[in-house]
């Protein structure tokens, strides 16, 4: 369906006072070009300025056919006729020919010889390209300012050279990202151009592509992109310069030969074809590059295929041949303000070309699709894109409709379109007609800016011009003629639709539609004119837009029509605010801005272009509060889309509660969209906090619409505010009609503690298990947890009930935490968090990571933890003192650890049973719990399978080895590490009595040996130091003992040390001998 | 046939320093600059005129004479409607020199019948006392070379200037009379095509 809407995108015409008849017209630069029919004058006026005036003329060396302005390097270039031969030639330095009295130079492609010739300044140059087959068609390139020329069977590109003439020996590659600002600056102001832009032009032959079975009508060049298109085909190329050796040659070859072979054997009949991207290669064109630049530097280049499309007369629908020619083939950039400050890569480049009874506006880049497909009401004559509309012109009206650039162009440039956060209307949005504006005998159209300049000539059938205010007369019932027949062309019958009725009943000439002709007898006389008409600014157009939308909002909020008009204003504003701020400020056809230009400054202009984009985000906030409605009300379809939309609109949620206030007379409540975004803003934690009023408001809304969210509703922090005792009262209501949920119970506890009510309170939390408590935290995570969720930037942080449980019931806390954390509810760092926020960083932080290792599974969290706890008993161990007072100053309201030691050794894994020989340097019960407690924990954890003895070996060199329990610590690091031999000299030096013990804890199996191999030479040594210690000989007889269990009697001779006395060792040796003969 | 009509290419030929380009602003603007540069490449200059009542646009394309710029103006021959050959009457070998210009206007302006193609020559510097060509040797030259119209010019004093580029009109409106009848109707028939509208005429 074709949206047809009767907007005034047109705001005011002026003609043009060309003296002959125009034969061709083009435009560029802030420049509008007439040739004279049949004739070999150019004539330049100045479009931006009012009136257009005159602003030079120049002679061609021929009959000029074909003709296109470049605004890079701002050269003209034809295809003229003389003596029954084609040239192709550019013309530069134009604007030096003021009444066309100078002389003009003439060189050939690459002769570049000026400097010393030029007298008295820069000269009008004109270049003539020479071609081996006759020129068809030509195109330059809007952003190198390349050109591109179509013969019968190649195409030719040519790249565009600048010479400055300071330095003419230098020719450089022109700079692309200055030129067109240059040529900006230029258009504002001709005198600057004059002094600044002294370069000479120059083209070199690069590329030929020879296309063998397609003779080019017309063609196009953006980018690396190359359109060319025949009677009844198109066809896009990319063409890339690259280092690679380029093997399509080859293909196209192969390809052409199979082709050959198919169509020997059958009869090919040509088909409708569209061919997207790669598939484009199978459209039977070969396509053979020959390159012909002279600079090695230019290297390679390899073509690909990018988009085929071929058409065939519908016999059936009474169209011929002729009336099924393409048309207006158009290569489109699209720049967008985001970019490097270099212009060189467009955001997206879009292809446009028109059959008489439809246009199709593909997207190259990212992928190629067809973007729109216009239907057109009655046969087209030509069509332009620009970034806003699409113009197109049949024989007695200008028509303009609506494009899909901008939605592309802005889902390119911003990723989070399309998501909660932002939203755009779909490059799908069907397109629509803005206005069909009559004119008579209308030839060409070309655009510049905001500028559509329309050639008219009436034919020699048409009526004498009748009188005045017949004629308008005549117009406007025309035109509601025309009106009525797109309506029933479309499927829409106006008779049946009032609105629509109504619409076409009114004037269509209205006030807006103002003619400022200063000379309008001029018009008389010929049957020709040269229009130049004015569209109104996007935002003009906009306002038209929203005016228009409200009818339709109060007659029928939930219409399609509403939504579609909302989002073609929407892609109206995008495409301005799209646009560079260079762009914006541009004389492109606003003139407004450039007529400011004219007297102030740049620092004026900055801030008019500033003022400009304010007034235009500013309606684009509106319209999205306007989107957003449509789409809170609508149906379910959708309906998410009022989030992104109300979102974008910076409306607060106070507005938006107040927008969708159900109307007292519907019976409708809220709509789906509505609470959709209300839901997804309260979860995901803004810090927008509302105020009570709103608070409740929403707790309201939900309870009508959807009760099941009300727990989720009041958890979430922007509705900190709520009273609570009228949520109590919702809550209890739900508790009655859905049934007991422990959620819910826990945020009635919560209403409760707001309310101080702490037996109320406790007696809720009471009513469940703490079990089935976690599990509600763990459905909730909010009603502890505020903030740090969404990957916001915003800080974790306790509820009032997180506070209220580590008052009473820090169990329950630690539980749900760990609970939390091991459902990723919350992380590591989180937790510590809100613990440090609770102030219990050093004893219920601990417990939580005591809890931790018991509950986790993860080895990385697993060695975090323990790293973390060790760290904590050692600063616990030197923090106490080790005397038992019972009071002590600096930790006076330390809580008992939720776990002692013996808890976590009996159910913690990673909580070793501390070896035996400890209780030997454990002293007794002398020390005060805190510090044994610290003290057990950090030797259960080194005597437990997991912690990793290396990588606390630095936090506990704080430790001294002072006290017994510090050189009990040292020493079960040494011997966890494995080193047995210093242990042993350790513990014999600060312990002997605990040494029997360590031997036979630790030195079994592998390291039996250092029984006879260390201890016991070690004993021996120490008794004769001193002969009368009895710790050492009852520790060396133990010793022999197990020697003599352990050896073979040669092995027990060989350890006797040579001065002991034989009565001594015998008994062991005994021993010895009989173990072995047993065995 | 449109364009012959409404544009005569006449293109200037002769030796470095003759004066064509001082014939060509004298023509056109009036002026005379006796420091004038050399001409390098090719230039031209459009002058709109009424002779024995057609309308005609001249394009005057003046070229360098030196050798050196040869290959930049020989490219741009093709197309004239008349060529005015230069030479001056105090400078002899200029004079030797024009059958040379001839030979390589012929060549690269590739003319199909070079024998029926206007030629006009120019002796000029007039006003200069010394003279090393005479009036009669130019005459002669004209008279043997294929009859061409031979004026005697000075830029500097405007001396018959004007006639002379007057006679090159003449010389290429007359041969199109000569085949006027072959393609007087077409150009008759184009006109109308492209001008439909009779309120236009």
């Amino acid at each position: 369906m074709v949206h047809v809407y009767n907007c005034h995108p047109f705001a005011s015409q002026q003609i043009v006072q060309v003296e002959q008849e125009p034969g061709l017209v083009c435009c560029g630069g802030g420049v509008l070009f007439v040739v004279a029919a049949g004739g070999c004058k150019v004539e330049a006026y100045s479009v931006e300025q009012e009136g257009c005036p005159f602003i030079c003329r120049f002679a061609t060396m021929g009959t000029v056919k074909s003709i296109q302005h470049s605004k890079i390097g701002d050269y003209l270039v034809t295809i003229e006729e003389k003596n029954s031969a084609t040239y192709l030639r550019a013309y530069t330095n134009w604007r030096y020919q003021a009444e066309g009295k100078a002389r003009v130079g003439v060189r050939l492609l690459g002769h570049l010889l000026r400097g010393a010739s030029v007298q008295g300044g820069v000269q009008m140059e004109i270049i003539e390209i020479p071609l081996s087959e006759r020129p068809v068609a030509m195109a330059c390139c809007s952003v190198t300012g390349d050109l591109l020329v179509g013969c019968e069977n190649t195409l030719v590109l040519f790249a565009l050279k600048g010479q400055n003439q300071q330095n003419p020996n230098q020719s450089q590659q022109i700079p692309q990202s200055t030129w067109p600002k240059s040529q900006q600056s230029s258009s504002q102001s001709q005198g600057q151009t004059l002094s600044s832009n002294q370069n000479c032009l120059d083209f070199e032959r690069s590329v030929i592509l020879h296309l063998q079975k397609i003779k080019p009508k017309k063609v196009a060049l953006c980018g690396g992109y190359v359109a060319v298109h025949a009677e009844l085909e198109v066809l896009v190329l990319k063409l890339d310069s690259s280092c690679e050796q380029n093997t399509l040659d080859e293909l196209s070859d192969t390809k052409k030969t199979d082709h050959l072979e198919d169509q020997a054997d059958f009869l090919v009949l040509q088909r409708h074809q569209e061919l997207l991207g790669d598939r484009a290669k199978d459209c039977d064109i070969p396509v053979s590059i020959e390159k012909t630049g002279l600079e090695d530097s230019t290297g390679q280049y390899t073509l690909s295929y990018v988009l085929f499309r071929r058409f065939t007369p519908d016999f059936f629908q009474g169209c011929n041949v002729e009336e099924t020619q393409l048309h207006s083939l158009q290569l489109y950039p699209l720049f967008t303000s985001n970019q490097s400050v270099s212009l060189e890569e467009p955001t997206c480049v879009f292809c446009f070309f028109s059959l008489p009874t439809a246009g199709y506006l593909y997207s190259l880049m990212g992928g190629v699709e067809l973007l729109s497909a216009y239907q057109y009401p009655e046969k087209v004559l030509e069509a332009v894109l620009t970034d806003h509309l699409l113009h197109v012109i049949t024989k007695n009206a200008l028509q303009c409709f609506t494009v899909r650039c901008s939605a592309v162009a802005a889902r390119i440039k911003d990723p989070y379109i399309d998501t909660t956060i932002k939203a755009c209307p779909p490059c799908s949005l069907e397109v629509c007609a803005l206005r069909m504006q009559l004119f008579i005998g209308l030839r060409s159209v070309c655009v510049y800016g905001r500028h559509v300049i329309l050639l008219s000539t009436a034919d020699a059938e048409t009526p004498e011009e009748p009188e005045r205010t017949t004629h308008r007369r005549g117009l406007e019932l025309k035109e509601h003629t025309l009106l009525t027949g797109i309506f029933l062309a479309v499927g829409i019958d106006p008779a049946t639709t009032p609105a629509l009725e109504s619409l076409l009943s009114r004037p269509f000439l209205s006030r807006k539609w103002t003619i400022s002709s200063p000379k309008e007898t001029s018009s008389a006389g010929h049957g020709w004119n040269l229009y130049v008409v004015d569209t109104v600014s996007p935002l003009t157009l906009y306002q038209e837009m929203v005016e228009y939308s409200q009818r339709y909002a109060e007659t029928n909020p939930q219409a399609q029509s509403l939504r579609h008009l909302l989002s073609e204003a929407h892609l109206l504003l995008r495409a301005s605010l799209l646009q560079t701020p260079e762009q914006q400020g541009n004389i492109e056809g606003n003139p407004a801005v450039s007529l400011q230009t004219d007297t102030d400054g740049p620092a004026e202009k900055q801030t008019a272009v500033q003022t400009g984009i304010q007034e235009l985000e500013e309606a684009l906030r509106q319209n999205c509060a306007q989107l957003g409605d449509c789409f809170s009300r609508g149906s379910q379809k959708d309906c998410h889309l009022a989030l992104p939309y109300y979102r974008m609109s910076g409306l607060s949620v106070t507005d938006i509660i107040a927008r969708n206030h159900p109307l007292p007379s519907s019976p409708h409540s809220y709509g789906p969209g509505f609470l959709f975004y209300l839901k997804h803003y309260l979860l995901e934690e803004t810090e927008q906090i509302l105020s009570q009023e709103t608070a409740d408001e929403v707790i309201d809304i939900f309870s009508q619409s959807e009760p099941s969210q009300l727990v989720s509703v009041c958890a979430s922090p922007p509705m900190i505010n709520i009273s609570p005792a009228q949520t109590l009262q919702v809550l209890q209501h739900l508790e009655a009609t859905a049934g007991v949920s422990v959620p819910l119970t826990i945020t009635m506890a919560t209403m409760m503690l707001r309310l101080d009510d702490l037996p109320q309170y406790s007696q809720l939390m009471e009513r469940h298990a703490e079990m089935l408590l976690v599990y509600g935290f763990i459905e909730e995570p909010r009603l502890l947890l505020h903030g740090g969720g969404g990957g916001q930037h915003t800080h974790i942080r306790p509820t009032a009930l997180t506070r209220q449980l580590a008052k009473s019931q820090p169990g329950l806390l630690v539980a749900a935490m760990v609970a939390l954390h091991e459902n990723n509810k919350v992380q590591l760092e989180q937790a510590g968090h809100i613990f440090k926020e609770l102030g219990c960083e050093n004893c219920l932080q601990v417990d939580f990571w005591e809890a931790m290792l018991m509950a986790s599974s993860q080895e990385a969290v697993i060695q975090e933890l323990l790293f973390r706890l060790v760290s904590v008993y050692i600063d616990r161990l030197t923090n106490t003192t080790s005397d038992a007072h019972p009071n002590e100053p600096h930790a006076p309201s330390r809580r008992r650890s939720l776990k002692s030691a013996d808890d976590l050794m009996n159910s913690c894994s990673h909580y070793g049973a501390l070896y035996p020989w400890l209780t030997v340097l454990n002293p007794a019960q002398n020390t005060s719990s805190q510090h044994q407690e610290a003290l057990y924990k950090l030797q259960s954890l080194l005597c437990g399978p997991s912690l990793s003895v290396g990588s606390v070996v630095p936090l506990m060199e704080r430790l001294s080895e002072e006290s017994l329990w510090g050189f009990s610590l040292h020493l079960l690091c040494t011997t966890r590490r494995g080193q047995y031999d210093r242990s042993i000299e350790k513990l014999l030096d600060r312990c002997p009595q605990a040494i029997i013990a360590y031997a036979n804890h630790q030195l079994q199996d592998k390291h039996m040996v250092l029984w006879w191999q260390k201890l016991l030479p070690e004993l021996c040594n120490r008794t004769r130091a001193a002969a009368d210690n009895s710790i050492l000989l009852s520790a060396l007889k133990e010793t022999l003992v197990v020697v003599a269990m352990e050896t073979s009697p040669t092995e027990f001779l060989e350890l006797m040390p040579d001065d002991g006395t034989a009565f001594y060792f015998l008994p062991h040796l005994l021993t010895c001998s009989q173990s072995h003969l047993l065995a | 046939m449109i364009s012959k009509s409404a544009l005569l290419k006449v293109i200037l030929l002769g030796d470095g320093g003759v004066g064509k380009s001082s014939l060509m602003n004298r023509y056109v603007t009036n002026k005379f600059d006796s420091h004038l540069f050399h001409t390098i490449g090719v230039e031209f200059l459009n002058k709109e005129l009424d002779v024995d009542g057609h309308h005609a646009t001249l394009q005057i394309w003046d070229t360098a004479g030196q050798e050196r710029f040869r290959s930049l103006r020989t490219p741009f021959y093709r197309g004239s409607d008349c060529c005015l050959l230069t030479f001056s009457v105090d400078d002899g070998q200029s004079f030797r020199n024009l059958a040379n210009w001839k030979k390589e206007f012929t060549y690269y302006a590739d003319v199909k019948d070079p024998d029926n193609f206007p030629f006009v020559v120019l002796g000029n510097k007039l006003d200069v006392p010394e003279r090393q060509v005479s009036g009669e040797d130019a005459r002669q030259w004209c008279r043997e070379n294929g009859g061409h119209p031979y004026f005697e010019t000075s830029a500097k004093d405007a001396t018959n200037v004007a006639s002379a580029f007057e006679e090159a009109v003449r010389r290429i409106l007359a041969l199109d009379d000569r085949a006027d009848h072959l393609i007087h109707n077409n150009t008759v028939d184009l006109q109308r095509k492209s001008h439909p509208d009779p309120s236009c005429c």
